[in-house]
């Protein structure tokens, strides 16, 4: 589904990314993980044509998409939903989610059914629909976004890290989101600095450090892999249902 | 220490010195040729044209000052200039004497009026500022107009001939005005290098965010409209001088306002020569569109043209653009700088932390806020032990960011109280409560962008005094500490780049390394672990903890809930608008409207680290 080979870009000031190859096949979840400025959102912002690629390939389903505007980008069926702070708080949530359909605007009658298969996705949607989406709280944001993105029914979707900032029990919910969509059936790259969360919700984990890919490999296997968690997520991440000296916390 | 590693900063090389060298060769060059001007040609054409020009680059380079570095566009610069020529005539007509009395009077007076214009829309950003300034000049205009006895109405004033021989020819006023020029450059040189300009550029890149860091912004504003005017001013009087006449119409005209504007934009707002380059390009442009394009109101055609493609093409003026281009090209074949891993090295043990005390260094009390209808902060009180790590957790939209925003001044509570060492704080402005030693940081981080890693960690005050304004900016030992700042949140190797090119968790550790700067007794910080890769999260925690067995306090907002049961003592949990629960982490967790309102029923602390539940 998507394929990068030998990608350098960076800022004009320089290339960020030097060499970044990697593989995601259709139907996975791959999360990419790494230190602060390891070019993490860099390689999104490459693959939806947002800065100069001085080398190397990018293949959405085989065809090459480097050097393409980003509309053209969109077309192919590639959507992102940004950091944080997506959604145009002024418009409601339906004229945001609407705004998703920008290039399939003339076909009414196809955004109105995208609009309806989304909205089954995520009731949010429906429920929200004529509410300011700056009134929504963290999760039901995010679940808008995530309903925004897939107006155009995208093969690829992009989450620049969906986790920052949510609450413990919006964290679950918005787990789940990504789980519907990929039930829906697409293939999903995120970016996530809380590894935990993004190993357990993706097959596919990368590891990137200094504008390379270091490792890729099945992200459970990475959680449980002990030099990978001194290096890069805090110390060796023990089985989750043993933590010995805190002792059972819910009394329920 | 953990040692950091990576990239080496991208050195400017020995190519820098001469790369320098290089540059201001073509500045003498032109320098040279403007101040020796009169010499080179006798036409009087060009020598009036060259003339005004130099009127128009003193009044840019001075709006330079409050509308690059500050922030705020003017459209009122012209009626300082008007001032100025005002003063000129009517004290060497009225009482009389040399205008080596009336030209550096002129410049006072038009500081004085600059100070009532800066008093007038203190309040006021954006357009509403630029309306205010039309208003300002239009007004004016009008008293000018009006108050016969004082001004000649609208038929004007004539003013004494220069009493120098004939010979001399306009050679006087030129080379004045271009003394004060260069002089009204080495102003600008300077106070770019001092904490005064710093506080500016950082009132222009976000003032809320200025004013949380300790500057005291109304007091830079009025002082950078101040400064802006009393060179203008002087221009003005040497203008009049020069034109041996003013009338309302010619002075207190908006057009002569856009053209000073137009000539800080054109040549580059915020940058040295800019506004001089602008001058130079838009007053020939006005007399050759006056004189050979058919005069009338093609000028307004021509100004509206350059301001749209000013606008569409070089948004950051003619010297911006060319710095960054030349500065890219540079760039292109090095490497950049990409995050890497931290080395887990031995670190000292953190000594022990000191019990807290219980009294409270921190209190709110019986906090409400509205938005329209939602309450978003309900009668919340509660307390911070001083020496303490106090947790404030809650739901997404339980009022966290909104109590912290009360507490540092950037909002008013419609009531209740705010206490900090036992004194009542919640009247005093965000600078003051700076100063008093509280610091916070963002949920989404405002650094100034535009500014240098080492600038933005150097930009907050911890006091202000008269004093500080001239002080420079980055000296010896406080670059020294900031670096140190620096260095610890591990970004040294950044420590020269615009903070916009920064990723967004090394922004968050920016932002620690900025408030930490301003030496804060109590710390806030509004989700310091979001978005932060796993291993700097537990050295930001061995680092609060250093810090706080140095006696510092802190208020954390944060969601990861492995961090914040491990380090945090007592714990204050936040729903809607008000506190549920307070206690021990072992406490909280077992709470069960903890649970059913935030961590969820079925939770588990995961192990701590990994990077959040």
């Amino acid at each position: 589904m998507l394929e990068i080979r030998d990608l350098t870009a960076g800022y004009g000031g320089g290339a960020v990314l030097r060499g970044v190859s990697l593989k995601v096949e259709r139907g996975e979840i791959a999360c990419i993980v790494g230190p602060n400025g390891a070019g993490k959102s860099t390689v999104f912002r490459a693959i939806s044509g947002l800065i100069e690629i001085m080398d190397g390939e990018i293949l959405v389903d085989g065809v090459p998409i480097q050097g393409r505007s980003s509309a053209d980008i969109i077309a192919a069926g590639v959507a992102q939903v940004p950091q944080s702070n997506g959604l145009f708080p002024a418009l409601t949530v339906r004229e945001n989610v609407l705004m998703g359909a920008y290039l399939i605007r003339r076909q009414r009658a196809l955004v109105k059914q995208r609009y309806e298969q989304v909205a089954a996705l995520y009731p949010v949607v429906r429920e929200r629909a004529k509410d300011k989406a700056g009134n929504l709280s963290g999760g039901q944001r995010r679940m808008v976004e995530f309903a925004r993105a897939l107006m155009l029914d995208p093969k690829l979707v992009l989450l620049d890290e969906p986790s920052v900032g949510l609450d413990p029990i919006v964290l679950a919910q918005v787990r789940e989101a990504i789980q519907t969509m990929h039930q829906a059936g697409k293939t999903i790259v995120l970016v996530e600095q809380n590894v935990r969360f993004g190993f357990n919700v993706s097959t596919t984990g990368i590891v990137m450090e200094s504008g390379r890919v270091l490792i890729q490999a099945p992200a459970q296997e990475l959680l449980a892999n002990p030099e990978m968690a001194t290096l890069f997520f805090g110390g060796v991440i023990e089985e989750k249902d043993a933590p010995d000296d805190e002792g059972p916390v819910c009394p329920a | 220490m953990r040692r950091v590693t990576q990239a080496a900063p991208a050195s400017g090389g020995s190519g820098l010195f001469s790369l320098r060298k290089v540059r201001y060769l073509p500045v003498a060059v032109v320098a040279v040729v403007i101040a020796l001007f009169p010499l080179l040609t006798d036409s009087g054409y060009y020598q009036n044209m060259v003339i005004i020009s130099l009127v128009i680059a003193v009044s840019a380079v001075g709006l330079n000052i409050i509308t690059g570095f500050g922030g705020y566009p003017s459209l009122a610069q012209g009626a300082f200039l008007g001032v100025g020529a005002y003063a000129a005539a009517i004290g060497s007509i009225k009482v009389g004497g040399s205008p080596f009395y009336w030209i550096p009077l002129a410049g006072v007076l038009a500081g004085f009026f600059a100070f009532l214009l800066g008093l007038l829309s203190l309040r006021t950003r954006g357009f509403a500022f630029a309306i205010i300034t039309v208003s300002f000049l239009t007004l004016v205009r009008l008293v000018s107009q009006n108050w016969d006895s004082l001004t000649n109405g609208t038929a004007g004033m004539t003013l004494p001939l220069p009493s120098w021989d004939r010979a001399y020819l306009n050679w006087p006023f030129h080379f004045a005005l271009v003394v004060l020029l260069g002089f009204s450059l080495l102003v600008t040189w300077r106070i770019r290098r001092t904490k005064f300009g710093v506080g500016l550029i950082a009132m222009r890149e976000d003032e809320d965010k200025a004013g949380a860091v300790g500057v005291n912004t109304p007091t830079y504003k009025l002082l950078g409209f101040v400064v802006s005017a009393i060179f203008t001013g002087m221009a003005g009087a040497i203008y009049g001088y020069y034109l041996t006449f003013v009338d309302p119409l010619g002075m207190f005209g908006l057009l002569l306002s856009v053209q000073i504007i137009l000539a800080v934009l054109l040549g580059g707002k915020g940058t040295l020569f800019g506004p001089v380059l602008g001058a130079f390009i838009i007053e020939p442009l006005n007399e050759v569109a006056n004189n050979q394009l058919g005069g009338g109101n093609i000028r307004l055609v021509i100004f509206g043209g350059v301001l749209v493609l000013v606008v569409l093409l070089l948004p950051q003026g003619i010297i911006s653009t060319v710095r960054r281009r030349w500065s890219l090209w540079q760039e292109r074949k090095r490497p950049g700088l990409t995050g890497a891993r931290i080395e887990l090295c031995e670190r000292p043990k953190p000594p022990v932390r000191p019990e807290p005390s219980d009294r409270y260094i921190l209190e709110v009390r019986n906090l409400n806020k509205r938005f329209g209808g939602l309450r978003a902060v309900n009668d919340c009180s509660f307390g911070v032990p001083e020496g303490s790590i106090t947790a404030l957790i809650g739901p997404n939209g339980s009022g966290k960011t909104t109590v912290f925003n009360i507490i540092t001044g950037m909002m008013t509570a419609d009531s209740g109280e705010v206490w900090f060492d036992g004194k009542r704080i919640d009247h005093l402005h965000p600078w003051s409560r700076a100063h008093l030693g509280l610091g916070r940081t963002f949920q989404i981080t405002r650094l100034f962008g535009e500014m240098t890693v080492l600038e933005n960690v150097v930009a907050p005050l911890r006091e202000f005094s008269v004093r500080q304004l001239n002080q420079t900016a980055i000296s010896g030992e406080e670059a020294a500490r900031a670096e140190e700042l620096i260095r610890m949140v591990g970004l040294i190797a950044y420590r020269d780049r615009p903070a916009a090119s920064l990723s967004y968790g090394q922004r968050k550790l920016i932002e620690l390394a900025q408030v930490l700067a301003l030496e804060p007794r109590v710390i806030l910080l509004d989700e310091p672990a979001g978005g932060i890769n796993p291993t700097l999260i537990e050295r930001l925690g061995e680092l609060i903890v250093e810090l706080n067995s140095q006696g510092k306090t802190f208020l954390i907002v944060e969601h990861n809930m492995p961090f914040v049961m491990g380090l945090c003592n007592p714990i204050r949990v936040l729903a809607r608008g008000t506190t549920i629960c307070q206690g021990s982490p072992e406490y909280v967790q077992q709470d069960q409207c903890v649970l059913e309102a935030y961590l969820g029923t079925d939770f588990v602390l995961e192990p701590k680290g990994a990077g959040g539940a």
